[in-house]
């Protein structure tokens, strides 16, 4: 096994090629304009057609995108051309190439990766590759860094129909940093060990996007009988390795099957013998086929010689070959298919129908088949992408979609370089070493001296919890703006994520922590009442609201209470949320 | 087909292998990795090593059934610009290369659409564009129109598309076929290009609707669905990027043309199909433009006088500086403009509003152009219109009073009798 990984992280600059905001609009917003289109692939710079794109190409839809004024302009809407690259977004992925040990390229060519899929509406994504050769320590070795990028985010999908996509344009164009390691990972917990510290590089800069869809892992795995495979979109590191440990299973469970196939028909390609089947129908129970030919569909089916029983192989749990299949043919605008291997009773066909199938298609012995329902030149497009499939005998090179259970499905084939063509629109830029010093500068000092820095200010257990969050960023902007480390290193780490297990989140974070503690370096608190003043700000109040009853006790109203109480345990049990007990404990010892 | 080296490339300590490509500047060396990634390496220090030839076919794209020598009912006439480019390694920019046989064979329904023929008169830019070519293209026009061509289709570049459109109007009066003109605003190398169905809207209208005008066909907004078709006279472009830039000027547009549902909705009176071609391609080229601006040099107008014509581009509603109250800063450039009129040099107006009738009686700047012998008086003609107009009627008409008279008279819709609220 081969596994190398891709990691796109958001940064946190304006977008990429105009200047836009990267803030995305609110979810709940109403689009204040929309847009129609339609797209086409293009012949690449080396003249060939990529395949992937063809593939897209080949369903024909058409593209509706919901556009908000503040985050999208002309540029989003492939109205106006790019405007130049966004300067910190340049500098921050020339400084983290640096802390790699990479090789900046002398010039810098923005390309345009042709993606027809509607998620960019010119039809590419700008995509620029910055740096090679570059290398990671890990506890198993130096993991190579083969390439970084800076590129473009694509729109965010909101819903798709049979012929139309619809997408927002407001994630269009934010600056990701594409990094890229060669396939020197050696299992699954080094896997997952080097994208944490690649995570953790990016985030000590300080300039990275920080929330849910901001980093995304792509998996690459190879084996060596199978192929490269690429895995898209897991989001959550601790399932990396059950991706790659899926992926070689997946490979493995493939070349069984093949070689199985091979026994039985050798090399012979199956043929796409392509049957109407509607007649068969007439009267059936089955309410998917039923459905889907009062909306003028047709049955069509075809054989699969030799494959009963091979289409129900199971691959990987729930995933079976048929599965594979059916991902083919949903290329071509299909719901999916139904196989020989399935049971017919759970689709209420009849067994009488089953029968007349397989004579209308001369299944024998030893032969099982497909059937699509669809309209007539959808349901032929995806029957061909099935044979297509089923002709393989190797494992195709592919670009898999991560599922929530450790599998994945199929999404294209594998991209190619035929796909990148040169962004005419704009000049090259030369990379002088003044840049490179300035952007040495804007990405920090890398992780050792952000290390150093936190032991500094936090115990070392903190410390090294904290070098490894999320609220890193966040962490060093509360402290720069007066809150104590230890407190907002708690604050973040331990009570918010207590708060989070009772379901309880702050709406703004980065706004509402600067005033809690603001306010509480003003005495308008003790420390022991962040937790509740933290719960009322989670149901929405702003702190002094959420404060109320809570206000520390201290001075003179303090001498009062030490006077009537006497008792430092009874006045700590009862005012415990309001009293310093170091102030407390003074009062008690002049009295 | 193309020969590109592959290469290795040594510079400070750093490996690089790909196929090197044409730099756009001296001082960098261009390499396509494998990845498909463009990467720029400095000459000075590198070592270039060369590993073989690679061939590539450079726009070889899906084939299509074009009808070889045949002839269609549309003509497709070329004349470049950006509907028919690509890429220009040389400076990395867009350049007209595709002929309109490649790009009519890369119109996927083209085919369905209409029979048609494609050839190429010039590949040009359009801001390159002369009164001179727009005779040699009239003529190419012509040619077509009389082999029996149903409707003739021009791709053309869009910066002076609406020159060339109104130059065509004048020129190929009375035309028994639609000649539409078509650009586009995302180059025909882009997935997201507005070519192909600005392409297909132009031929599917050229070839079934009743009209038989001069037009532009484009978008008719940002989405990919209708096209409008503008009067060659009455056109203009209004955005420097946007696929709807073209717009029609005091007029609704021609018809709205959506080639998917059979669509040809006119919106105005238009000349209907048939009838004798009048066929004048002669111009004058010494014809000049000029915009008046705050602090205009009453001398800069003298320098004019080596033009046979001239058109100004004023403001308002028909105005230049005249200094009617005799302010010591303001100038006043009506005597100069009247002298080269005195000299029998035609002056037209036009007014920089673009939208909107000139009035040369409202105002007392007006007036004095008038005196000055300066017309266009009621017109609503766009400056660019005006422009080709006397660069058309100067190809034939040297007389003051005959080229005034002509110029004032509507020929082809570009002067409209009522102000429409639109």
């Amino acid at each position: 096994m081969k596994c190398g990984l891709e990691i796109h992280q958001r940064l946190d600059t304006g977008k990429l090629f105009c200047r836009c905001s990267s803030a995305l609009a609110d979810t709940e917003r109403n689009p204040e304009y929309k847009l129609k289109r339609r797209l086409r692939a293009s012949v690449g710079e080396m003249g060939e057609l990529d395949i992937a794109a063809r593939m897209e190409q080949e369903k024909e839809k058409e593209f509706h995108y919901d556009g908000f004024f503040e985050s999208c302009c002309l540029v989003e809407a492939d109205e106006e051309p790019p405007l130049d690259m966004d300067a910190d977004a340049l500098r921050i992925v020339l400084g983290i190439a640096q802390q790699l040990h990479m090789d900046v390229c002398d010039e810098l060519h923005v390309m345009r990766k042709i993606v027809v899929d509607g998620s960019n509406t010119s039809g590419f994504q700008r995509t620029c590759l910055v740096a090679t050769g570059g290398y990671l320590d890990t506890s198993k070795g130096k993991v190579r860094i083969s390439t970084v990028a800076v590129e473009e985010e694509s729109s965010g999908i909101v819903a798709e129909e049979a012929h139309i996509k619809h997408y927002r344009l407001d994630r269009l164009g934010i600056p990701l940093i594409e990094l890229a390691t060669e396939p020197d990972i050696l299992d699954a917990e080094h896997c997952k060990e080097t994208a944490e510290k690649i995570g953790l590089i990016l985030r000590a800069t300080g300039k990275v996007a920080r929330g849910i869809g901001t980093i995304r892992q792509d998996v690459n795995v190879s084996t060596e009988k199978g192929a490269r495979v690429e895995i898209k979109g897991a989001q959550d590191l601790r399932t990396i390795p059950l991706y790659v440990q899926n992926e070689v299973k997946r490979q493995e469970e493939l070349l069984r099957l093949i070689s199985e196939i091979k026994k039985r028909v050798g090399e012979k390609e199956l043929k796409a013998k392509i049957i109407d089947l509607t007649g068969v129908f007439g009267k059936t129970d089955c309410a998917l086929i039923k459905k889907g030919m009062e909306a003028g569909g047709h049955v069509l089916g075809i054989k699969l010689e030799g494959h009963e029983g091979l289409i129900g192989h199971e691959l990987l749990p729930g995933r079976r070959y048929g599965t594979e299949l059916s991902d083919y043919a949903k290329g071509a605008g299909v719901k999916g298919i139904i196989h020989s291997d399935e049971d017919f009773g759970k689709y209420k066909i009849s067994g009488e129908e089953k029968d007349a199938v397989r004579k209308a298609l001369g299944v024998k012995k030893g032969d099982a088949f497909a059937m699509v329902v669809a309209h007539k030149t959808t349901a032929e497009r995806a029957l061909h992408k099935v044979i297509e499939r089923a002709n393989m005998r190797r494992v195709p090179e592919e670009t898999r979609k991560a599922n929530q259970d450790g599998t994945s499905s199929f999404m294209r084939p594998l991209a190619g370089r035929a796909r990148m063509y040169p962004e005419t629109d704009l000049q090259t830029i030369e990379i002088t070493d003044k840049l490179l010093g300035e952007a040495k500068a804007a990405a920090g000092g890398g992780l050792e001296e952000k290390e150093k820095k936190l032991r500094g200010i936090l115990n070392p257990e903190m410390a090294g919890r904290m070098l490894k969050s999320r609220n890193l960023q966040l962490f060093e902007e509360l402290v720069e703006k007066g809150a104590e480390p230890m407190l907002a290193a708690g604050t973040l780490e331990q009570t918010l994520v207590e708060l989070r297990r009772e379901g309880l989140e702050l709406r703004n974070p980065r706004e509402d922590l600067a005033a809690l503690f603001d306010e509480y370096k003003k005495g308008l608190f003790v420390k022991a009442a962040i937790p509740e003043i933290l719960r009322g700000m989670c149901g929405g109040k702003k702190v002094r609201e959420a404060a109320k009853g809570m206000e520390r006790i201290t001075g003179a109203e303090l001498k009062k209470l030490v006077k009537e109480k006497k008792d430092f345990g009874a006045i700590m049990r009862e005012y415990r949320l309001r009293v310093d007990a170091g102030e407390l404990k003074k009062a008690m010892e002049k009295e | 087909m193309e020969k590109l080296k592959r290469v290795r490339i040594t510079s400070k300590g750093r490996k690089y292998e790909g196929v090197m490509l044409p730099s756009p500047k001296k001082e960098f060396l261009v390499l396509k990795l494998d990845s498909g990634y463009n990467i720029g390496i400095r000459k000075e220090g590198a070592k270039v090593e060369e590993l073989g030839e690679v061939k590539v076919e450079v726009g070889g794209e899906r084939k299509m059934e074009a009808k070889k020598g045949g002839r269609g009912d549309i003509a497709i006439i070329g004349t470049g610009g950006t509907v028919s480019s690509k890429v220009e390694y040389k400076t990395g920019a867009v350049f007209p290369s595709t002929t309109p046989e490649d790009l009519a064979k890369n119109i996927p329904g083209l085919d369905k659409v209409c029979t048609f023929h494609a050839r190429e008169v010039f590949a040009i830019l359009s801001e390159d564009m002369t009164p001179a070519h727009w005779s040699v293209a009239a003529a190419e026009i012509k040619k077509e129109i009389d082999a029996g061509a149903k409707g003739v289709v021009v791709l053309h570049g869009t910066d002076t598309m609406h020159y060339t459109s109104a130059a065509f109007s004048f020129m190929l009066q009375d035309s028994p076929v639609p000649i539409y003109l078509v650009g586009s605003q995302r180059s025909s190398d882009r997935p997201s290009t507005d070519a192909r169905i600005n392409m297909l809207n132009a031929c599917f209208a050229a070839a079934n609707g009743p009209m038989a005008n001069v037009g532009i066909c484009m978008h008719a907004t940002s989405d990919d669905e209708e096209c409008l078709i503008h009067l060659g006279t009455k056109a203009r472009k209004m955005h420097t990027s946007r696929r709807d830039a073209f717009k029609s000027v005091n007029v609704p547009p021609l018809a709205k043309v959506d080639y998917r549902s059979s669509l040809i909705e006119p919106y105005m009176k238009y000349k209907e199909r048939g009838g004798k071609l009048k066929f004048d391609n002669r111009v004058n080229e010494n014809v000049a433009m000029v915009y008046t601006y705050p602090g205009i040099h009453p001398e800069f107008v003298d320098k004019l006088s080596s033009y046979d014509g001239i058109v100004i581009v004023g403001t308002g509603i028909g105005h230049v500086p005249t200094n009617p109250f005799g302010d010591k800063l303001a100038k006043r450039i009506t005597p100069n403009l009247k002298a080269l009129v005195d000299s029998g040099i035609p002056v037209a107006f036009a007014s920089q509003c673009i939208f909107g009738r000139i009035n040369m009686d409202m105002y007392a700047a007006g007036r004095m152009l008038q005196e000055a012998g300066v017309f266009g008086h009621l017109a609503d003609w766009t400056p660019e219109c005006a422009y080709a107009k006397m660069c058309w009627v100067m190809g034939h008409e040297k007389k003051m009073e005959k080229v005034k008279e002509e110029m004032m008279s509507n020929i082809a819709g570009e002067i409209s009798e009522r102000s429409e609220v639109l």
